[in-house]
């Protein structure tokens, strides 16, 4: 079932189009947005999240539309929105800061909305921390706490603008756990720069390009556009095919088969790379 | 608490979780040496996060500062004082930086002996403007840097808005009225700027709906200095009673009224997830 349809979306910036005419259904589960830097995945979860109004096509997420006052608040109280830069209050601690976007999310009622705080602090594994004012802990967990926030009033769908910076491998663990066990019955949407966390827990991914969604399909689908697309050579190639020097102090080259090349097993940021490398002359044109 | 034990009943609330967090705290203290009184305690564990949620809230529970009680006395619900002391315009910097200003204008009024007049005029004009920047500062980008998330909450909206800048125009005019009766001079000066206050304030959340938060305050705060700064030169001693008025007056009101018409009509836009 579709919880989001996103129907010819297009919100510039001046003459920048920062989403330009973007078509997708979403359904349960956990979706990933990949994509270079200024592709459109902020704007577009903004507009998810209500925090934007788009300037032309349609949205209906989890059977509302946000463009309608009443629905939109009625959406507000069904998700859950982790912002890349959320500005947390730096005087404020941690319990408060939950506390007070707790009441903002209308858990008006003192008992509940404690027991409610409580449960999203160990969550995200800061319950030693909720007296620490924000502006003493860590930018991980700093990032930790935004994820809490997000999850406040256990929201059916969840909106997270690169939840995994500057988190450390442990906590990386604990959050793709959460994430994938919220995934099980809610909407997860997530963008991203790190292709692992995609493959890890994403049953879907879309990779968005000049506010266009360029590829959209499984991790699997992916990597897949890779094979017998990824090589190990002695020699560096010549062109402007993307290439680096492996720790073997072999050439990992992507795309044509080179002379002396040896198949190696294709990664999903192979499949993102050919992808992006693709498409770029395409932009170049426009 | 009888000699060394814990007495039955106080163990009995304990157990039901009903014991004050101040003496939970004692009690597991005494627990945790004494085996036989532990005995006596089952270890329930829904019994046992209850008790624990009880001191956890306890040490948690967010400071209440004076503004907090003086809002609760007043009759607000507790989630509704939370909302408004979270309100960017109301640290203590800005009712500090606000407070200075009055100040300097009232010490200038009493400095100032050449010319009377203009020396109160200061504090008159620079009155209400406090109001103007008291509401760019009480909602929105850049004053609260977690607008993102605030927006995105069934709480967001006209509402929000208009409770936050409510506050933050009465603490301003609250201020400036206390400034304003320590000025020497007649009394009339203790209200003349209300109505410019009023006007400025609502005519910048009205322009709001159109352009940016902060660049309608500075539209109109800079109208209003202009415009006086202008009167004050051209009519030097005789400007008072231009700027403030009995015509100017009924000027501003209906002006008010225009703004508060528009801002009705226009509230929805208030909402950054609003089409514009
Ligand atoms: N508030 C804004 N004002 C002007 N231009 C903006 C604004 N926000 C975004 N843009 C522009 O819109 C385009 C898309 O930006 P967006 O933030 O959505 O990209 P992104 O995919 O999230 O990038 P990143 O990976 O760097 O976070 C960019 O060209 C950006 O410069
Ligand atoms: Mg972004
Ligand atoms: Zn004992």
């Amino acid at each position: 079932m579709n919880t989001v349809s996103i129907d010819g979306l297009g919100k510039r910036y001046g003459a920048t189009p920062a989403l330009d005419g973007l078509d997708l259904e979403l359904g349960t589960g956990v979706t990933g947005f990949l994509g270079p830097n200024g592709a459109g995945k902020t704007t577009l979860l903004r507009c998810l999240a209500t925090a934007l109004a788009p300037d032309r096509g349609r949205l209906r997420i989890l059977g509302l539309d946000p463009a309608v006052p009443a629905q939109r608040t009625e959406l507000r109280r069904r998700i859950g929105y982790l912002p890349q830069n959320p500005g947390l209050y730096p005087q404020f601690t941690a319990y408060d800061l939950l506390d007070y976007v707790a009441v903002l999310k209308e858990l008006t009622d003192g008992r509940r909305r404690r027991a409610e705080v409580r449960r999203v602090l160990d969550e995200v594994d800061l319950t030693d921390r909720a007296r620490t004012k924000v502006r003493k802990l860590s930018g991980g967990m700093r990032q930790r706490l935004g994820l809490a926030l997000a999850l406040l009033g256990q929201p059916a769908l969840l909106i997270l603008d690169e939840p995994t910076v500057g988190i450390d491998p442990e906590q990386r663990m604990l959050f793709r756990a959460l994430i994938s066990r919220v995934g099980e019955s809610h909407t997860v949407l997530l963008s991203t720069h790190q292709t692992e966390d995609v493959g890890a827990l994403c049953e879907r991914v879309v990779v968005m390009n000049a506010g266009r969604a360029a590829f959209d399909g499984t991790p699997r689908q992916l990597i897949n556009r890779a094979d017998g697309r990824v090589w190990l050579s002695t020699t560096a190639p010549t062109g402007s095919q993307p290439y680096w020097r492996n720790a073997d102090g072999l050439y990992r080259r992507l795309g044509d088969r080179p002379d002396d090349g040896r198949p190696a097993q294709p990664t999903l940021e192979d499949g993102y790379l050919l992808l992006l490398h693709r498409s770029a002359p395409a932009r170049v044109a426009r | 608490m009888s000699g060394w034990h814990v007495d039955e009943g106080l163990l009995a609330d304990y157990d039901r979780g009903t014991l004050p967090p101040s003496r939970v705290l004692a009690v597991d203290t005494h627990l945790l040496a004494c085996a036989s009184c532990r005995e006596q305690v089952r270890v329930d564990p829904v019994w046992l996060t209850g008790n624990w949620s009880v001191v956890f809230d306890a040490l948690h529970e967010p400071r209440s500062g004076p503004l907090h009680r003086f809002l609760r006395r007043l009759g607000l619900p507790e989630h509704r004082i939370r909302l408004i002391a979270a309100t960017p315009a109301l640290r203590w910097s800005w009712l500090g930086a606000t407070a200075t200003v009055l100040a300097l204008a009232v010490a200038a009024a009493y400095l100032g002996r050449g010319g009377m007049q203009v020396s109160n005029a200061v504090l008159l004009v620079v009155a209400p403007v406090l109001p103007v920047l008291a509401v760019a500062t009480a909602y929105g980008p850049p004053a609260d840097p977690m607008h993102e998330i605030t927006d995105t909450t069934p709480a967001a909206g006209p509402a929000l808005v208009l409770w936050r800048a409510t506050t933050v125009v009465t603490v301003a005019v609250v201020m400036g009225v206390v400034a304003a009766v320590l000025l020497p001079g007649p009394g009339w000066y203790a209200v003349a700027w209300l109505l410019p206050a009023l006007l400025l304030s609502v005519g910048t959340l009205a322009l709001s709906t159109v352009i940016a938060l902060p660049a309608a305050a500075g539209v109109l705060g800079g109208i209003w200095l202009a415009g006086v700064g202008t009167a004050v030169t051209i009519h030097r001693d005789s400007s008072l009673p231009l700027v403030f008025g009995r015509t100017a007056q009924l000027g501003y009101l209906f002006a008010a009224m225009t703004a508060v018409v528009v801002l009705t009509v226009r509230r929805r836009r208030l909402d950054p997830g609003e089409t514009r």
